[in-house]
């Protein structure tokens, strides 16, 4: 969970990931920058993001793609 | 139930407010008198009393041809179009009574085309629109709201068209002839028959010449119409003018808005210029021009300049 | 035709409401199944085969789908060993499946509405090499609401194809779910899953959503019949023959065209929203203040919502994170670091969005021109984000303070206005002719000496209703961006301030509507899409 919320410190500075729980609605992460997420998260966790899960639920807060991580792990 | 009521209060003062917009928005000397909708319905009604010696009755051929402003402006006669899109021979009548009641016309020129139209064959479209138009007035006059605003002279309500449609679309047609010679008549509708007789004891009665007139239009007129209406004048003692027939120089490239159905306002002033000598050679009306009493024909025909300049 | 008009929406829809409200429950999905059918032959006559066509195709292909699901999963059950191999080979047989039902809805949309842009470039080609041979170009007019439909029809099937949801096994349900009348003309582009339950439903009309449509249509109609209407004759003439008009005219030109067709559509989509509210439905928006952006990314998810959110799901994203995509992610990462590594697949997954999105407008030049733009502007803006943010870091700009909003939305509305130049324009050197006349010829002094913006069609007056109009619906749309749920508010006003907004909203459009002699309403922009 700390690894996660420091990849998205680094693509987008300005948020505070551990309260904020409309990353996608509030438009704090961009399609652009959702790419690059998934990109350090397929790398960093060794998992593979299938294209049906990246909706607004599974990304609107650390917590919610933590829980998509674990889920995609234990596959 | 509760909301049955309400619904039924909601419609009920929204048709109140309705019909006080219409009273503030419809022009006219006398809605007290004609009503709202007689006063809506009859543009001729927004004219002073007795002041204009000619009408024209007829359809949609009669408003894209005949601009009393041209009229006025060459010759000093006050016209009017009484019109109606597909107006029906019936319709046609009870303007003429209205016409008759608040203006004393010295001639009456009926465009034939209305004789020929069946009325129980009226597009329902056209049917539903004639009756919605009837029922809220307000559709054909709501931009007056522009009238109060900058003022609240009494020039804004003057009317410059007096019944015409300016338009200065041209989608062109051909120049070739279309009044084929024929030995047949076209069918006059039964019921259209009646109203005839009714128009022409009208205008007897109330000492107005009536004349049958034909406009020019390459898609509604046919020479099958002509010789109908030919025999009608004949019977009836009228004369009748067939505008298809009589070399105006009209441009079929030019002048006409809808290839070949209707005139445009180059068609227009043409129409309008030959009606005017028209009358003059009948001896029945007077040039008003220097007259005071029509000082607001004068401030229509600014704006009406107004407006073909702007255009 | 347009069945956008007050004529429609209140004689006809309330017939319908009363017939619908009559019969029993279970019938009632098929008196607007059989209303929306009858308008569809209404419009485009025989040409409903084609929709019955793709009702049947998705239909189909989302039931095999499913059965290859189901017949996977037992395999699997049976023989946990073999997972891997099992999913494999049925994710093929599926996709097979799949493609052929993209291929056949596809291929109607394609007929319709590019065949003959390609045969009359092809011609300029076989012109060019002197190869005497010509396709023949024949003009066809599309069935109704084709561009829409087609996106439904091939989200169904894909949602399905990802196991989002079960195929539905009630081909009516699946005819509803497409051909629901509010909904074909303009939009918007629902998923299966946002509204074909509640379509089907039969929810009784309730006072309270008839109500609610209604107010909802009257607002939608202010919008249509107040403001797009009115502009419709000078964006015409001034698009038309901008040659003879100054550029400060073309200016008010373009901001007219902009402000219409916001207008236009955003009013459709109240008055769709409205009329799937009678009916329980709730259709999601399609707008959300877009001029509110902060940037022309932010706009297009503001802007015709569903339309972008469709790209998103099945091009962008399936296109960016492909396996071959990954692969190049991984190498240009390495390269280019984390922050500009990713920007390369997702460059091209953004290319391929806008290049459809143009073309799925229109087949024509002006439209691909259109989409490169929105793309370029968006790729530039993700590029520069990191150097913009440490500049205003550097000179201590606050960016959410509200001077530096208002100069980003009127940045934005810029690039907009410029878009939809190019939108509208007859073509794209037409587009640019206009926007040199913009710049070079701009003549404010002689345009309105020589009185130039009076000619078009509406005098002060009419400017003067517009900016009014203009105002109360940025009055709405700022409230509504600071969360206030306006009609609810309304709702708890008592009955004389409610009353009075209503009877508002009804006698200005009766009174300042742009309706009747000299005016001509504007036709569905978007029916045409």
């Amino acid at each position: 969970m700390e690894r996660l919320i420091e990849i998205l410190e680094e693509l987008q500075p300005d948020v505070d990931f551990n309260t904020v729980e409309n990353l996608i609605d509030g438009r704090y992460l961009d399609s652009l920058t959702i790419l690059s997420l998934v990109a350090e998260i397929e790398e960093e966790f060794d998992i593979e993001i299938p294209t049906v899960e990246i909706i607004p639920s599974n990304f609107n807060s650390a917590k919610s793609i933590w829980e998509l991580i674990e889920k995609l792990k234990e596959q | 139930m509760r909301n049955v009521v309400k619904a039924l209060l909601f419609t009920v003062i929204l048709f109140i407010l309705i019909i006080i917009s219409e009273v503030v928005l419809i022009p006219g000397l006398d809605i007290r008198k004609n009503g709202i909708f007689k006063q809506a319905n009859y543009e001729l009604l927004g004219e002073k009393k007795n002041t204009i010696d000619v009408i024209f009755l007829g359809d949609s051929l009669v408003y894209s041809s005949i601009s009393p402003m041209e009229i006025w402006n060459n010759y000093g006669y006050t016209t009017f179009d009484c019109t109606e899109a597909a107006q029906v021979i019936s319709d046609a009548y009870s303007y003429l009574k209205v016409a008759i009641e608040n203006q004393h016309p010295k001639i009456i020129m009926m465009e034939a085309n209305v004789m020929f139209r069946n009325p129980s064959k009226r597009k329902f479209k056209d049917k539903i629109a004639y009756i919605l138009k009837q029922l809220v007035p307000i559709a054909k006059y709501h931009d007056n709201w522009k009238k109060y605003i900058g003022g609240f002279s009494k020039n804004n309500w003057i009317n410059p068209d007096k019944g015409y449609k300016y338009i200065t679309d041209i989608k062109s047609s051909k120049n070739k002839n279309y009044m084929h010679f024929s030995n047949k008549y076209e069918m006059i509708p039964e019921q259209n028959i009646h109203y005839i007789e009714k128009i022409i004891d009208l205008c007897k009665e109330n000492n107005v010449k009536l004349v049958l007139v034909s406009m020019p239009s390459q898609k509604s007129w046919r020479y099958k119409k002509h010789n109908t209406a030919s025999k009608i004048a004949l019977e009836n003692n009228l004369e009748f003018i067939d505008l298809n027939l009589i070399n105006l120089n009209i441009d079929w490239k030019t002048d006409t808005k809808d290839n070949g159905s209707h005139l445009n306002y180059l068609g227009a002033k043409k129409v309008s210029n030959y009606i005017g000598k028209y009358l003059m050679n009948t001896n029945l009306v007077v040039d008003h021009r220097n007259d005071i009493r029509y000082e607001s024909w004068y401030k229509a025909l600014e704006k009406y300049e107004k407006v073909s300049f702007n255009k | 035709m347009s069945y956008f008009d007050p004529g429609f929406i209140f004689l006809v829809v309330p017939i319908l409401l009363l017939i619908y409200n009559l019969v029993p429950k279970k019938f009632r999905p098929i008196i607007l199944l059989v209303f929306s059918f009858g308008l569809f032959i209404f419009i485009s006559k025989w040409l409903v085969v084609f929709l019955i066509l793709s009702i049947l195709t998705i239909y189909f292909v989302a039931n095999y789908l499913d059965k290859l699901n189901k017949k996977r999963n037992e395999l699997i059950k049976e023989e946990p060993d073999n997972k891997k191999a099992i999913k494999e080979k049925y994710k093929k047989y599926k996709k097979r499946i799949l493609i052929l039902g993209i291929i056949i809805n596809v291929s109607f949309l394609f007929f319709f509405k590019y065949l003959n842009f390609f045969a009359t470039n092809t011609n300029l080609l076989l012109d060019l090499f002197n190869i005497d041979f010509k396709f023949r170009i024949m003009s066809f007019l599309a069935p109704i609401g084709i561009s829409f439909y087609t996106l439904e029809a091939l989200s169904y099937i894909l949602d399905v194809y990802y196991e989002k949801i079960e195929a539905d096994k009630n081909i009516l349900r699946v005819a509803l779910y497409l051909s629901f009348f509010p909904q074909i003309m303009e939009g918007p582009i629902s998923r299966y899953s946002d509204t074909a339950k509640d379509l089907y439903a039969g929810y009784k009309v309730t006072y309270n959503n008839f109500c609610f449509g209604y107010q909802r249509i009257l607002y939608g109609f202010v919008k249509k019949i107040i403001i797009a209407d009115r502009l419709n004759f000078l964006v015409n003439t001034v698009f038309d023959n901008y040659h003879t008009y100054s550029g400060a005219t073309i200016l008010v030109g373009v901001i007219g065209y902009t402000v219409m067709l916001y207008m236009e559509f955003s009013g459709t989509m109240d008055i769709v929203i409205g009329i799937g509210g009678f009916f329980g439905i709730k259709i999601k928006e399609n707008f959300r203040q877009p001029f509110f952006a902060k940037n022309i990314s932010e706009f297009w998810t503001r802007w015709h919502i569903s339309l972008g959110q469709w790209f998103k799901d099945y091009i962008f994203y399936p296109v960016s994170l492909s396996k071959r995509m990954k692969k190049l992610t991984l190498k240009a990462r390495k390269i280019l670091g984390n922050r500009f590594g990713p920007l390369i697949s997702g460059a091209i997954a953004l290319f391929a969005v806008w290049s459809l999105n143009g073309l799925w407008h229109g087949a024509g030049y002006t439209f691909l021109f259109y989409g490169m733009y929105q793309f370029t502007l968006i790729l530039l803006g993700n590029i520069f984000e990191p150097t913009i943010n440490n500049t205003c870091k550097k000179l201590h700009i606050n960016r959410q303070n509200i001077v530096y909003r208002v100069f980003q939305s009127v940045k934005m509305t810029c690039f907009v206005f410029i878009g939809e130049l190019f939108f509208r324009a007859p073509t794209v050197k037409a587009g640019f002719g206009m926007l040199k006349r913009i710049f070079t010829d701009f003549n404010l002094h002689n345009t309105l000496k020589s009185n130039q913006l009076f000619t078009l069609g509406l005098d002060i007056k009419d400017y003067f209703i517009i900016i009014v109009t203009l105002i109360v619906i940025f009055i709405v749309g700022l409230l509504k961006e600071k969360n206030h749920n306006i009609r609810t508010e309304i709702s708890k006003k008592n009955i004389i301030i409610r009353w009075m907004i209503y009877y508002m909203l009804i006698l200005s459009i009766i009174i300042f509507g742009a309706y009747g002699p000299g005016y001509i309403p504007v036709d569905p922009i978007y029916a045409d899409f």
